[in-house]
């Protein structure tokens, strides 16, 4: 289910960035920071108050049809879809949100480093990366959860850490693009200390491609982590997640297509809004070229 | 034979409409030369790339028509206009480096062009870039057709890229600041190289310059633009010799030009005397002088001190010496140039001084805090990111001890003294002009105190009049606040304006002419 939603977001995301970019002004940005901002602001409110308990069960309520009651209808166990979706949309956000922070920050760190100075220590730090990177980010998530267990935030951690090499990667391609830089010659000419250089002098100079860079990120760990609540690691029952429930809801296509279409609209959504949000970013304000 | 009639151009910027250029008509006859000359904005550059078909989408057409042979180039489409590219109008650039593909080979890339236009043979086509190759005065052509772009030396690449413009023998080629980038030597070979070729095939030449002694050299005629629009027209005696509008004026006068003398064709080598001359004059004064304060026991301060130095170039294993045994001494309130041709060491022994460059011998002394360097480019020296205001206050942050008032203070005040306002410490680089950018470099410089400057060719980014402002503002601060610069440079008329004494940096060793 989850590979089914990448590729229509894919789809939209390609065929949108044709038709709706244009000189200077950009629509998908526009588009982009609509969407994510509705889906923040359900996802948030979600936080504070659902229309039912996700959890709670009504066995009467079994597998009903979208209602004015229920506006997503009602899963197998009688619970309030709607009330669900927005509980484990809210998962999915801290999660990937999460991940890009720990993923990037230290991707950032050990890019700047390695893309500044080169040498031996960055052969180092990228050959490391490389290994990493070798693995699905699935697979290495599943190596570090079974050491150290599953649970919402071990998810975190474990994907931050495999998101580590893509970050890096893109911050030392741009660091190595402007050490040699006029003004950054100039700084270090003023006696400017290094670390001030790296993150006060050269870093806001690349903030459009790390930010686009943190959006493609954000909907990467958003569907790395449905796919691990559908593969039944991340997020455990009875927490809603959008994977989980799409998991859930397969046995149930035929007599409550509801329970996985809703889920699965939800998550394509976020995962376009950030998506065109991103795009949106490098068209507005340029690559730094 | 290209006869431009009341073109009219026009760019959408935001929501704002820019005219770039405005009612523009000239004729361009069978086998002439002619420049067009004017400062950045002037809409030179724009009125050449539409009539070699390459305008930008964003550019639009308002009115008017570009004839070649009677047939109008604006009215043609996309195909047709292919047909002419390439065989009746060629194009040459600024920059060799970006004009040639990097993964194709150079024969490869002269042939395309006539596999374009021409239905030949292999082996014809193969005699024609050869031929193509020797009227630009590329030796061995055969060895070059297997070469790639990067192997080839920047002068070269210039001969490569024309060589592709003329392969198919158009009628007209277009110029676009071909020599800008280039310093004298060089330039001078691709002048002469254009005067050859119009002589021997009677190839016409639109050449765009901002450079007005270039297209004194080269050009019969000369139409001087301003503002997108023509101010001024005819040969180039009449416009040197008597210019009738103002503006034309401002920008003759504004050519830095030693001894006042002007600067004509085939003068060279006279200039040279008199020049030489003059220095002699110089030295003696500036003996004199330097008798009369040993005498008063003022002796000028030393600045910077180099010797023996031995720099290298580190290729993988191979280390090849780039300089040998260098010494020389700088002093305080001295403007000292350095020139030199490519390749020369001049970057080399900048870097050495500014302890950019590790791989040396020698002892490189500095009598003062905080080398400082101006750049050439002032669109990449300051920080797109930051304040004018915060660029300025770096040095002061990195030296501390100043509270957030004294900084701002400080700021302002250095922005008076490049003549900036003061207002200019909140906007962006950005929204500044390159002479502006340059007063920002200047003043950030001056900020960490230092009594040395190593200005890297300035100036050469600059349009005249700003230039001659530069010059000033240079010569202001070597008085008022005894700074030293080590000016380098490839224009040697600013060199003997502006500097003290120079030093010439040649077959791995520096000598210092005139005193």
């Amino acid at each position: 289910m989850a590979r089914c939603s990448t590729s229509l977001a894919d789809m939209v995301l390609y065929r949108g960035s044709y038709l709706m970019k244009y000189k200077g002004h950009s629509h998908n940005f526009t588009l982009g920071l609509g969407i994510t901002v509705f889906m923040v602001a359900l996802i948030l409110l979600g936080f504070l108050w659902t229309p039912y308990e996700p959890d709670a069960m009504q066995g009467s309520l079994k597998l009903n049809a979208p209602s004015l009651l229920h506006l997503f209808g009602t899963d197998q166990f009688g619970r309030d879809i709607f009330s669900r979706v927005l509980v484990g949309a809210g998962s999915t956000l801290v999660i990937a949100a999460g991940t890009i922070l720990i993923g990037g920050l230290a991707g950032v760190a050990l890019g700047a480093v390695c893309g500044y100075f080169g040498g031996w220590l960055d052969e180092g730090v990228m050959r490391v990366c490389d290994a990493l990177a070798a693995f699905p980010s699935v697979l290495l998530a599943l190596v570090i959860i079974s050491i150290a267990g599953s649970g919402k935030y071990k998810v975190m951690v474990a994907l931050g850490i495999a998101f580590i090499p893509s970050f890096a990667r893109i911050v030392r391609g741009e660091f190595m693009r402007l050490r040699e830089a006029d003004f950054v010659i100039g700084a270090r000419l003023i006696g400017v200390p290094t670390p001030r250089i790296l993150f006060v002098h050269i870093l806001p100079n690349i903030l459009p491609s790390l930010l686009s860079a943190l959006a493609i990120g954000f909907n990467n760990a958003a569907l790395a982590e449905a796919g691990l609540s559908y593969l039944g690691i991340g997020v455990q029952p009875p927490d809603a997640s959008l994977g989980r429930m799409l998991s859930e809801s397969q046995t149930y296509l035929a007599s409550g297509v509801w329970c996985a279409a809703f889920p699965g609209v939800f998550l394509v959504l976020l995962v376009l809004g950030v998506g065109l949000l991103g795009e949106g970013i490098l068209d507005r304000f340029g690559g730094g070229r | 034979m290209l006869d431009v009639e009341r073109l009219s151009i026009h760019f959408e910027d935001r929501g704002r409409r820019e005219e770039a250029v405005k009612n523009v008509s000239f004729q361009l006859a069978d086998g002439k030369i002619l420049g067009i000359v004017g400062e950045s904005g002037s809409g030179k550059t724009m009125t050449a790339l539409t009539i070699a078909g390459l305008k930008k989408q964003r550019a639009v057409i308002d009115g008017g028509s570009v004839c070649l042979d009677g047939v109008d180039l604006l009215t043609l489409d996309d195909a047709q206009l292919r047909s002419v590219q390439g065989a009746r109008i060629g194009m040459i650039f600024q920059e060799p480096m970006s004009a040639l593909n990097p993964t194709m080979k150079i024969g490869k890339q002269l042939e395309e062009v006539l596999v374009l236009h021409a239905k030949l043979s292999k082996e014809e086509r193969r005699n024609k870039v050869f031929a193509a190759m020797e009227d630009v005065e590329l030796e061995n052509p055969r060895e070059l057709y297997e070469k790639y772009p990067h192997e080839l030396s920047g002068g070269m690449r210039q001969r490569a890229m024309l060589a592709a413009a003329i392969v198919c023998r158009p009628k007209l080629l277009i110029a676009d600041e071909p020599t800008t980038a280039l310093d004298v030597q060089t330039q001078d070979g691709i002048l002469g190289l254009l005067k050859k070729l119009n002589q021997k095939y009677g190839m016409s030449i639109l050449f765009i310059s901002h450079n007005l002694r270039v297209v004194e050299k080269l050009c019969g005629r000369v139409l001087v633009m301003k503002s997108g629009e023509v101010v001024e027209e005819g040969s180039v005696e009449a416009i040197f010799g008597n210019p009738q509008t103002e503006y034309t004026r401002e920008l003759i006068a504004a050519i830095p030009d030693a001894c006042g003398k002007n600067w004509k064709d085939g003068a060279t080598v006279e200039q040279d005397e008199a020049v030489a001359e003059e220095i002699a004059v110089w030295q003696g004064e500036a003996v004199a002088d330097e008798n009369a304060m040993e005498k008063d026991v003022l002796e000028p301060k030393k600045v910077l001190e180099v010797c023996h130095l031995n720099a290298y170039y580190r290729e993988g294993r191979v280390r090849r010496q780039i300089l040998q045994d260098v010494s020389f001494t700088l002093h305080e309130g001295e403007i000292v140039g350095l020139v030199g041709g490519s390749g020369s060491g001049k970057t080399t022994l900048c870097k050495c001084v500014l302890g950019l460059l590790k791989e040396y011998d020698g002892v490189v002394i500095h009598h003062t805090k905080r080398p400082q360097m101006v750049f050439q480019d002032p669109y990449g020296s300051l920080n797109p990111r930051k304040t004018i205001g915060w660029i300025l206050e770096e040095p002061l942050k990195v030296q501390g001890g100043f509270s957030k008032e004294e900084r701002r203070r400080k700021a302002e005040e250095m922005l008076e003294r490049v003549h900036l306002p003061k207002e200019f410490y909140k906007r962006y680089p950005k929204e500044l002009s390159g002479g502006q950018r340059q007063r920002v470099s200047i003043a950030t410089a001056l900020m960490t105190g230092t009594k040395f400057i190593l200005a890297d060719e300035p100036l050469s980014a600059l349009d005249v009049t700003v230039q001659a402002q530069m010059i000033e503002l240079l010569k202001e601060l070597q008085e008022k606040e005894k700074i030293c610069y080590l000016f380098v440079s490839h224009d040697l008329d600013v060199v003997h304006l502006l500097c003290d004494r120079v030093l010439k940096v040649e077959g791995k060793t520096v000598t210092s002419m005139y005193g």
